[in-house]
């Protein structure tokens, strides 16, 4: 999982049946550097305060919006969490990667730990 | 993955899922200690605290950690605190 934060929405006119329906968001993660300014990466080639991961399209049951910091999930579990809420009971058999399994309330950083 | 525990998150609209995990925060760090700047959320059933070591377990190893396989497909996790780590070299 990672965190992140929802900065647009994804549109489709041509999905796979089992994923109508399903928003799509994008979601920029956040890094070290967004987290805890003073916690500088030290890898060649880092810049921590930039958004240098590519971001996330991710499908969403929980109507996350815009500027909401979300928690998202890969893979099986993504599946597990769309089931949970949209099919309970059901297999997890939607062609989807990734999901937001949270809307985040409150992080706390620990500063100086690395 | 090999990384620190860097922080904690809270959210009450979440998944049935996760109910009553605790996610923490993980920067990682690369073959010679240093943070890469990358950060995953992991659920912590090992009480991790703020600035351990610890390693993470991602996909099926991950719902390993929460409850030993085969059958624990069921699991809403992909990413779990597998060990706490006293040293590395």
């Amino acid at each position: 999982m990672f965190l992140g934060r929802v900065v647009g929405t994804v549109w489709s006119t041509v999905k796979w049946p089992k994923a109508a329906g399903l928003k799509l968001l994008i979601v920029r993660p956040y890094r070290l550097g967004d987290l805890a300014p003073g916690e500088k990466p030290t890898a060649a080639g880092e810049r921590p305060s930039e958004p240098v991961d590519d971001l996330v399209v991710c499908a969403d049951a929980l109507d996350a919006g815009a500027g909401d910091d979300v928690v998202v999930a890969f893979g099986h579990a993504a599946r597990v969490a769309l089931s949970q809420t949209l099919a309970p009971g059901q297999k997890p058999e939607v062609p989807i990667d990734a999901a937001v399994v949270a809307v985040v309330d409150r992080v706390s950083v620990a500063h100086g730990q690395l | 993955m090999r990384g620190t525990v860097v922080g904690q998150v809270w959210a009450t609209r979440q998944a049935a899922g996760l109910d009553g995990r605790k996610l923490v925060l993980v920067a990682a760090r690369d073959v010679d200690g240093r943070a890469t700047g990358r950060v995953v959320v992991a659920i912590d059933t090992l009480e991790a605290a703020d600035g351990q070591d610890v390693t993470v377990a991602f996909g099926s190893g991950a719902r390993n950690v929460l409850r030993a396989g085969p059958d624990n497909r069921d699991l809403l996790c992909d990413a779990a605190v597998a060990a706490l780590v006293e040293g590395a070299g």
